[in-house]
């Protein structure tokens, strides 16, 4: 095969995937208003409330430690740089503006690929390899509404609320920080954060987090979709999903935040 | 033995017509034409490989033929809407190899699944319903059992509850008796012809257990490289004078790669000696 040649396959794989998420995508935004409650089929909207409990409230303490350990290393890197001007103070800014904006969906973002996307694609190959999906289609229910629009809804609703929560931890690591190093009091300190957080910057992260939660259940679901064979293909699945989805997360992320400063949303002050 | 629908003995259920599938430049299916009529048990043989899972995903609708068609009840499926075909498939009821069970519910709910998702049945009746169905497999004490905790043959008998859930015209099984025990296998031939003799269902069963085969089939069809090689009454068939039958009949190992080896080696010989 000649270098052109697989150049060129290799685009049509790449290609083939992104069609294929597009398609997914599609099938599942037409299906999801099946699941809410009222409007719905019947029953539907339970599976969402358990989905919402698998991903969304066990990645609650993962998350948070996540966050609490990368605002204090946050407020140890940029407090050494700040005490050498005597802005020790600005750790508040910077810790606020970083995590409501980035690291806050980040790191909540990437905790949860790390659980969910893995355990998704787990579920649905397993259920490809044992013909449940198979099972569906041949009672006449929609594995797509059944098992995929679910898992979507749970996770465009909890990881903007783990995003949330994870930010607050952030920044609470800078005020035990602060506390210790320069006896600044709660009340001071969130004075602090008060000033320095925007709602613009707090709609912006929980924008991306939706996009992040999108890219989890989504790659999760493809990959578990796409599995063949035996139970040994449910094993690749899984680590595809957590590669694909961490990649495509910050791939996002950089797009996401490229998109902003070009509208110039991101300017301070 | 005469069944409720004995007297429409004879038509076509499922009519398959010049089917033809292939993978990758490999024929899986060839031009395969196969009728099951109603009220009949036909049990398809086939080695590993030789098509007949391709087959059955065809007749359910799950793959589309390159060739030919498939009709059911007169409904062609390979052509037919998305919504004729939903139609056709409430006539069906498939149990699949391992059962194919949701883990996430308990067996009651699996068997109650399609009766709440498809018909507007009130709770009180549909639990009725799945009762007797997991009676008639004889699970009703394992109801609220969830799938893991239920051995190999339990599983499969709940699959074939669930797959008569919804009183089916036709019901499909795929390897009843695969991996599980003389006795438990018995006992699950003798559950298909319950259903035939209690419901008058159409039986398509695939399978590669011969015993297991003559024992429930009226009629037997097989699979071989993607052709189907013979149907017949189960008597006849067993007199079947064709090579692979008889080999699969008497449980011969398969002699070509020995031959081949041979004559391999003897062409190398003859080579190297001139």
């Amino acid at each position: 095969m000649t270098f052109l040649e697989q150049v060129g396959q290799a685009a049509i794989v790449q290609l083939e995937d992104a069609g294929a998420l597009t398609m997914q995508f599609w099938s599942v935004l037409l299906k999801l208003p099946r699941i809410l409650p009222i409007v719905g089929a019947r029953r539907r909207w339970r599976s969402a409330v358990e989905q919402m409990l698998t991903i969304g409230a066990s990645a609650l303490p993962m998350a948070g430690a996540m966050s609490l350990c990368s605002g204090f290393i946050l407020a140890l890197q940029s407090a050494s740089e700040l005490r050498r001007f005597g802005a020790l103070e600005l750790v508040v800014e910077v810790i606020v503006i970083a995590f409501t904006r980035e690291m806050g969906p980040l790191v909540t973002a990437l905790s949860v690929s790390g659980r969910s996307a893995s355990a998704i694609s787990a579920e649905i190959g397993t259920m490809v390899v044992t013909e449940e999906i198979d099972a569906l289609r041949v009672m006449g229910l929609d594995p797509v509404e059944f098992t995929l629009a679910p898992k979507y809804l749970a996770a465009l609703i909890t990881v903007p609320c783990l995003t949330i929560l994870s930010t607050f931890c952030g920044i609470f690591a800078g005020y035990l920080f602060l506390a210790f190093s320069m006896d600044m009091s709660l009340r001071i300190y969130f004075h602090a954060v008060a000033q320095a957080m925007l709602l613009r910057d707090v709609a912006f992260g929980l924008v991306k987090s939706l996009v992040f939660a999108t890219i989890i259940v989504h790659v999760g679901c493809l990959e578990g979709l796409r599995v063949r064979g035996g139970p040994e293909a449910v094993g690749h699945s899984t680590t595809a999903a957590v590669v694909k989805s961490t990649f495509l997360i910050i791939l996002a992320d950089l797009g996401t935040t490229a998109i902003f400063y070009l509208m110039g949303w991101s300017s301070t002050g | 033995m005469t069944t409720p629908s004995a007297a429409k003995a004879g038509d076509a259920v499922i009519s398959i017509r010049g089917v033809s599938m292939s993978y990758g430049g490999r024929r899986v299916l060839d031009r395969v034409d196969l009728d099951v009529c109603r009220g009949e048990i036909l049990v398809l043989l086939g080695g590993s490989g030789s098509g007949k899972t391709t087959l059955l995903k065809h007749v359910l609708g799950l793959a589309k033929p390159e060739a030919g068609s498939i009709a059911i009840n007169g409904v062609d499926i390979t052509r037919c809407s998305q919504s004729e075909l939903s139609a056709v498939r409430r006539r069906i009821g498939v149990a699949f190899q391992g059962g194919a069970l949701f883990n996430s519910m308990s067996v009651e709910d699996n068997v109650a699944l399609p009766l709440r998702e498809l018909t507007r049945l009130a709770d009180s009746t549909i639990k009725l319903v799945v009762w007797m169905n997991l009676m008639a497999v004889g699970l009703a004490d394992a109801g609220s059992l969830y799938p893991p905790e239920l051995s190999g043959g339990m599983r499969k008998r709940a699959g074939v509850a669930r797959a008569m859930a919804l009183d089916p015209e036709i019901l499909i099984l795929d390897e009843p008796s695969a991996g599980l025990d003389p006795i438990v296998s018995a006992e699950l031939d003798q559950l298909i012809l319950f259903l035939k003799r209690s419901f008058g269902v159409t039986i398509l069963v695939v399978t590669h257990e011969l015993e297991s085969a003559f024992h429930i089939a009226d009629r037997v069809a097989m699979l071989y490289q993607g052709r189907l090689i013979a149907v017949d009454k189960k008597e006849q068939f067993a007199g079947h004078a064709h090579p692979r039958i008889r080999q699969f009949l008497d449980r011969q190992p398969d002699a070509m790669p020995r031959v081949a080896a041979e004559e391999f080696i003897a062409s190398y010989l003859r080579g190297s000696n001139t």
